[in-house]
């Protein structure tokens, strides 16, 4: 096994920030597609993925 | 979405998915027995649309003595198991004490109800100023999306912050922003209700 790598630890925490502001992004993007979507369809799909 | 939103009330008819199912089934209960309750959990979102799972469902209900218990614990057999007691004196022990106890469909562990009595001021507020949500027909008690929204933002998590911002996202033109304000004030969230919103 190849040794770790350094970890450059502020870097990772700006990814993480990113990533969850990416994250909000794409809850105001579903969010506006439930809004304009019949509720026949959306539930369909939420029901295919949580059961 | 189609919503029917009035003072009143909310109607929603959707899709059931198997939470929904057992919250409806789990509510009837409470429902029949005349037992004060509203649900007040990531639940909320879900309800509304927001994809994502969760293995327990929070409620408070109302405070009960004893034998008031033990008179809504019997129904709740007949198609429950109680997770965590196996009397309706040890279950109202640990209410009484502040603590949940957790109720599942019976032979199953998930989802449960969480169920508590209310123990702060926020909770018995919440209590009495739930909102009615006819669920294809079926009635149930949620927590004011105002407080909701502030609540989760207080809870910090990425989870729960992503459930404020889908709930403030999708029920814009409904949500009292001066209440949402206040109530991110007196949780001390006002920064990252800026932040987050």
């Amino acid at each position: 096994m190849r040794p770790l790598p350094d970890i450059d630890i502020a870097e990772l925490e700006k990814a993480k920030k990113e990533n969850f502001r990416q994250r909000l992004e794409w809850i105001d993007f579903y969010a506006d597609w439930v809004r304009k979507t019949p509720n026949k369809v959306w539930s369909k799909q939420q029901k295919k993925l949580i059961g | 979405m189609e919503i029917g939103w009035t003072d009143q009330r909310i109607e929603l008819e959707k899709e059931l998915n198997a939470l929904d199912q057992f919250v409806i089934d789990f509510c009837a209960v409470l429902d029949k027995a005349s037992v004060r309750f509203v649900i007040c959990s990531g639940y909320v979102a879900i309800l509304f649309g927001r994809n994502r799972s969760s293995e327990d469902v929070d409620m408070f209900i109302q405070r009960l003595a004893p034998d008031g218990f033990e008179k809504l614990w019997t129904p709740l057999n007949a198609s429950f198991d109680c997770l965590n007691a196996s009397t309706a004196k040890d279950a109202h022990e640990l209410l009484r004490d502040g603590l949940a106890v957790r109720f599942a469909h019976k032979g199953s562990v998930l989802p449960n109800m969480e169920v508590k009595f209310p123990k702060h001021a926020l909770d018995d507020w919440t209590l009495e100023e739930r909102r009615e949500v006819l669920l294809n027909k079926h009635t149930l008690f949620i927590s004011p999306p105002e407080m909701q929204i502030a609540f989760k933002i207080s809870l910090g998590s990425e989870k729960d912050i992503e459930d404020a911002r889908y709930l403030h996202s999708l029920l814009r033109e409904w949500i009292d922003e001066k209440l949402l304000s206040e109530m991110c004030r007196k949780l001390k969230v006002e920064r990252q209700l800026k932040l987050y919103l």
